[in-house]
């Protein structure tokens, strides 16, 4: 993980360093990215959405407390609660158009690029790729993953652990 | 497979996390640049309070509550002790006083609710006896409680009060005694004093023993008399009219019969009046006390343990109000805080199950 007290306050009294909010997103802006396009499988709606949670986070950056957990995980928790959102309206729109226009499919793009893994990520469901984008990508730990996702440290375990085999399997399918 | 928090993936699927790793995944530059144009928040300079968890509000604020509740109840408890102290001393040290105070007083109208003497309060005082104005007719009426010593005593000073009354002047309108073994002995008697001695009268039949209780009252009957007496006054001077006008010669025979009546009718009012303004100064002019003697034990007294022992007490009566208000509250608010705890786990459980379906976990 990168630093991200390269510059920051320390909270009058209590001397816990905090960030400024330049510094965060400088650093964690990367890995915010790379966590929604996993968690959508798509680049234009991640780039949306990743734009959203920093305006989000920016509102309401007063409210980070650094002693809770560390601004990546705060980013995350941000990003997942703007994704679901987006979720939510994507779904409402789905069963609007099977309503309405049964005949109009949803093109979707490619967004975790071409080739074998990117295939096998599609094949995941999002909660999958969302596990794998906080452990193996933005390298959260378990517990912090765990409580992210509001599940337990062993189901987040299982779920990371089910998800890579899967990953390998399609892989290997693919490579045969 | 392995699903503990010792899941080494990184060992596990090597090839995967390298490729997964290198999925290209960074920010666009358009969106760095919107990023970036964010800049700061503005910092507030309000001054904000240390975020505390739930857990400690909680470790600080419950003894803090009880602390509090608990200076509230001490405070009440010597506050309560310390009045209740004056309170006795102001009655041990003034029935003189209020005696000579009523005397004074009582020519200026109706005194109604004298004092009443509690069990106890009196052993070693002189009751407190209004005493009717010498100048205005009033009806002053008493009852007094005494307790004397066994069944013996209890003849005596019924006869004692009986002479007391006529060496007064005064009769015993009814006395009735009952001594049955077993039970406590009980003498009751209606004496009539003229209200001239009545306060001597009360005096002495106070000190026939303990005085347990004590009612006075006096009811000012100076207009009732002012009244009649006019009223009498009136119905003379009508008499003498008719009487007159009854002897003139040549009266109409109608006229006559009339007049006769109005006569009688006057009369007769006369006489009622008259009757009535007697039995109102008879009234004024005797006084009715019902005496009351009992050899009953008295009822225990409550403890007196000092000035701690009531600032306790009343701590202690303070806090169990105090637990007895919010054990009252609880039971009116936990139907609201069942259903707004219910609301905010089905609002919890839906909203996870919707996001496990939005991810595909469902």
């Amino acid at each position: 993980m990168k630093s991200v007290n390269a510059v920051s306050t320390t909270l009058p009294g209590l001397g816990v360093a905090r960030p400024t909010f330049a510094s965060v997103a400088e650093s964690e802006l990367d890995a915010v990215h790379r966590y929604l396009l996993f968690l959508t499988g798509n680049r234009a709606v991640a780039e949306d959405l990743t734009g959203e949670t920093f305006e989000k986070a920016f509102r309401s950056w007063r409210r980070f407390d650094p002693r809770r957990g560390t601004p990546r995980a705060w980013l995350c928790r941000i990003a997942r609660s703007v994704a679901l959102d987006h979720f939510r309206s994507e779904d409402r729109r789905r069963r609007r158009e099977e309503r309405y226009a049964r005949d109009v499919e949803a093109s979707e793009e490619p967004g975790l690029g071409e080739g074998v893994i990117a295939s096998a990520l599609h094949e995941l469901s999002p909660a999958e790729r969302e596990v794998v984008a906080l452990r193996v990508l933005l390298d959260l730990d378990g517990p912090s993953t765990a409580r992210l996702l509001g599940i337990s440290q062993t189901a987040c375990s299982t779920r990371l652990s089910r998800a890579l085999k899967r990953l390998e399997e399609r892989m290997s399918d693919a490579r045969v | 497979m392995p699903a503990s928090e010792a899941f080494d993936f990184e060992r596990e699927f090597e090839d995967v996390v390298r490729e997964l790793r290198a999925v290209p995944s960074e920010a666009p530059p358009t969106l760095r640049e919107r990023v970036r144009a964010l800049g700061e928040p503005e910092r507030r300079r309000s001054f904000r309070l240390p975020k505390i968890s739930w857990r400690g509000a909680a470790l600080v604020l419950v003894p803090a509550c009880l602390l509090a509740l608990v200076s509230a109840a001490a405070v009440h408890g010597l506050l309560s002790s310390s009045s209740s102290n004056r309170e006795v001393a102001a009655s041990r040290t003034t029935p003189r006083d209020q005696l000579l105070e009523h005397g004074s007083n009582s020519s200026r109208g109706a005194v109604r609710g004298a004092p009443v003497f509690a069990p106890n309060s009196t052993l070693e005082l002189a009751p407190v006896i209004p005493t009717p104005s010498p100048v205005r007719h009033q009806d002053y009426q008493a009852d007094l409680r005494i307790r004397v010593k066994d069944f013996d005593a209890l003849g005596q000073k019924t006869a004692q009060a009986m002479r007391v009354t006529q060496q007064l002047g005064g009769y015993v309108s009814s006395v009735s005694q009952s001594s049955t073994s077993g039970q406590p002995g009980e003498s009751d008697l209606v004496l009539r004093v003229p209200v001239a001695h009545v306060q001597d009268a009360m005096i002495r039949l106070s000190a026939l023993g303990t005085v347990l209780e004590q009612h006075v009252s006096i009811v000012d009957l100076e207009n009732v008399v002012q009244q009649q007496r006019r009223r009498i006054e009136t119905l003379r001077l009508q008499i003498a009219r008719l009487t007159a006008a009854l002897e003139q010669a040549g009266l109409a025979p109608d006229v006559k019969l009339r007049l006769q009546f109005q006569l009688d009718d006057a009369r007769r009012n006369l006489a009622n009046v008259t009757g009535a303004n007697k039995a109102t100064l008879r009234e004024a002019a005797l006084s009715r006390i019902s005496l009351s003697l009992t050899t009953q034990k008295p009822v225990a007294a409550k403890h007196h343990s000092g000035r701690f022992g009531n600032a306790a007490s009343d701590a202690l009566d303070f806090l169990a109000g105090a637990g007895a208000v919010a054990l009252a509250a609880l039971i009116i608010l936990s139907p609201l805080l069942v259903i707004a705890a219910l609301a905010y786990w089905g609002v919890r459980t839906y909203r996870r199950r919707e996001a496990q379906r939005l991810l595909g976990t469902a």
